[in-house]
């Protein structure tokens, strides 16, 4: 069995910078050994340990989907000690990554319903994973109406720029891109989530609405989506949580008896409720 | 299984001869303290003791343990080799309340999932012995209120209960009785069983301390926001002495160390008393008090532990109670939540 301690070792093939203040990059990694790919089949919605030996390890949510083969990809903040040593890195380094650790979006729920994506910021990434899952080939039948609403608080900082001109052509999928405040090229929307929410007022009927953003964001979105009628069963989020071990182990991501880890980070308002509030 | 009688005074010879073939952790003095260390030549192992300083979790569970070694190449730090080496060890004389922590952690290191290869090869290379409580134990000992036992088998693959003259042995697992031989070849009689049995209700007696551990669970479940918790943890010094002390905690910390062009990564015993412990990178602390690290550890031992794996994680060793320098009673912590 594997000993989920050990990372698998990957190169780094390709960092993208994302914004225009260089510190978010999205780094794609391939595996070093082919057959480790098989063994890191991933969901969307989980995450792995970036690990870089000599400077620790760093839980990051996973944004590339599944259905990308060859590569996995983490859009990563530059903040501490293993994000800024992993933003020094060239092309052709090796690391390590473990995982797939944790839950995901809980994809069989999904199924068949409409889903609204609500995005804010860098919080976006494992709902780019999600989206590009949703969006691929024949998946694409299994899921009714998409609707995304992906807000940053400038064009500058806005993640996957490239993917979001792709999105915006389909006709199958409803994207509403918001930045706070636009700049003199920007000939998009303007305005705060929560009130680009309120105006494309997705139906709840049949609907799942899934959230991840800064807390803020979060917090005046909500009641946006409970005022159009959305159940906290049908409202999905994730958690994020300082980690080590990631196996729900080491003892201090836990929320009450739930280990953000091992049980989560996905999890519904209605699971939230019963959590204590310690996060 | 099979039970034999062993004379008092062989008790230090055996576990001599064992450490011959195998390491052997047993009781020895160290200053003023009785402490489990591995047995060396010479070294004269304490069977009189009432209970160790530390808990031995340490044999399966290192204060610092290396998980894996990496080096420095031209593509960067490359993973070199895994470490996990374990030879066939006994750990001889070992309080029960301690052999039934081993029973709590093994819910947590060997869940079905995520097995943790390092503790678990540990554990399954040693042999328990434990060494009932037959004396009175300390005033701080609890472990009938915590499904405990002074004599109690729980957790041990050999158990030796002092009969006056003799040891009991009794081979509670496969894995004890592979180590029959070195117990002599007195059978124990029907006698032997009785005393065994009248010594127990003797010693269970001795416990004087009880805590109400059971029913505070239901209460725990619905007093997360209670004021209570803005009174324990007052003159809490973040010491963290009694998650160290511990036998059933096990938070722990991963970090990397590197020499020249070598490193290891390792794990460190960490403690939920500590601020740092879950403090995020963008300054955010979900438990940014003493206050909301002493609600974790009680809550963790005596509700989410329970809601996990159906287990109180506290064995009523009493060391915490013991070894607090400001005198915070774990037992008065827990009366106290059950007249909420």
């Amino acid at each position: 069995m594997q000993n989920p301690y050990i990372p698998y070792p990957v190169v780094v093939d390709k960092i993208i910078t994302e914004v225009d203040t260089k510190d978010i990059k999205t780094f794609r990694f391939k595996f070093v050994n082919p057959e480790d790919e098989q063994k890191y089949a991933y969901i969307p919605g989980q995450f792995g340990e970036l690990s870089i030996f000599g400077k620790g390890e760093s839980p990051i949510g996973i944004a590339s989907s599944p259905t990308q083969k060859g590569y996995v990809e983490f859009t990563v903040q530059k903040a501490g000690v293993v994000t800024s040593a992993l933003h020094e890195m060239e092309e052709g380094t090796i690391m390590g990554i473990r995982g797939p650790l944790g839950n995901s979006w809980p994809l069989d729920f999904l199924e068949g319903k409409n889903i609204v994506i609500v995005g804010g910021g860098f919080a976006f990434t494992t709902l780019r994973s999600l989206i590009n899952y949703m969006i691929y080939g024949d998946n694409r039948k299994r899921f009714g109406n998409i609707t995304v609403i992906y807000g940053a608080r400038n064009p500058g900082l806005l993640l996957y720029k490239d993917e979001l001109t792709e999105w915006g052509k389909r006709t199958d999928l409803n994207l509403n891109v918001t930045v706070d405040k636009g700049d003199a090229t920007w000939k998009g929307r303007e305005g705060f989530v929560p009130a680009v929410c309120k105006e494309v007022a997705p139906s709840k009927e049949n609907a799942v609405a899934v959230i991840c953003g800064p807390p803020v964001m979060i917090r005046f979105t909500l009641p946006v989506f409970f005022e159009l009628g959305f159940s906290k069963e049908n409202i999905i989020t994730s958690l994020e949580m300082r980690m080590k071990c990631g196996i729900g182990k080491c003892g201090r991501c836990n929320v009450g008896s739930k280990y953000v880890c091992k049980d989560g980070p996905v999890f519904s308002l209605a699971e939230l409720d019963k959590l204590t509030p310690e996060y | 299984m099979e039970k034999r009688l062993i004379k008092k005074d062989a008790l230090a010879g055996i576990a001599r001869k064992m450490a011959g073939d195998a390491m052997v952790w047993a009781p020895v003095k160290k200053e003023d303290n009785v402490l489990f260390a591995p047995l060396g030549t010479g070294d004269e192992p304490v069977f009189t003791y009432l209970n160790s300083k530390n808990a031995p979790k340490n044999v399966f569970f290192p204060h610092t343990e290396t998980l894996m070694k990496f080096t420095r190449t031209p593509k960067g730090m490359e993973f070199s080799s895994e470490v996990n080496q374990s030879g066939q060890s006994v750990l001889f004389g070992v309080r029960p309340c301690d052999a039934h922590s081993f029973v709590l952690l093994d819910k947590l290191f060997d869940q079905e999932k995520y097995k943790d290869a390092y503790y678990i090869e540990k554990r399954k290379n040693t042999t328990v012995i434990s060494l009932a409580c037959v004396k009175p134990p300390y005033a701080t000992c609890f472990c009938t209120s915590v499904d405990g036992e002074p004599v109690s088998a729980d957790g041990a693959d050999i158990l030796l209960t002092d009969l006056g003259g003799d040891y009991l042995v009794e081979f509670i697992t496969d894995k004890g009785e592979k180590l029959a031989s070195y117990f002599g070849d007195a059978k124990a009689d029907a006698a032997a069983d009785a005393k065994k049995a009248e010594i127990a209700a003797k010693a269970r007696d001795a416990i004087q301390s009880k805590i109400p551990a059971h029913e505070i669970k239901p209460i725990l479940d619905v007093n997360f926001d209670n004021p209570f918790w803005d009174t324990i943890h007052r003159k809490c010094l973040a010491c963290g002495t009694c998650t160290f002390m511990c036998p059933t905690c096990h938070c722990f910390d991963i970090s990397d160390e590197v020499k020249g062009s070598d490193g290891v990564r390792i794990r460190s015993w960490d403690s939920c008393m500590f601020p740092l412990f879950t403090k995020e990178t963008s300054g955010h602390n979900p438990r940014s008090s003493q206050k909301e690290r002493w609600r974790q550890r009680t809550m963790h031992k005596f509700k989410y532990y329970i809601d996990m794996f159906n287990a109180i994680s506290c064995v009523g060793c009493g060391r915490c109670v013991m070894a607090c320098p400001v005198n915070i009673d774990i037992r008065k912590v827990v009366a106290d939540i059950s007249k909420l």
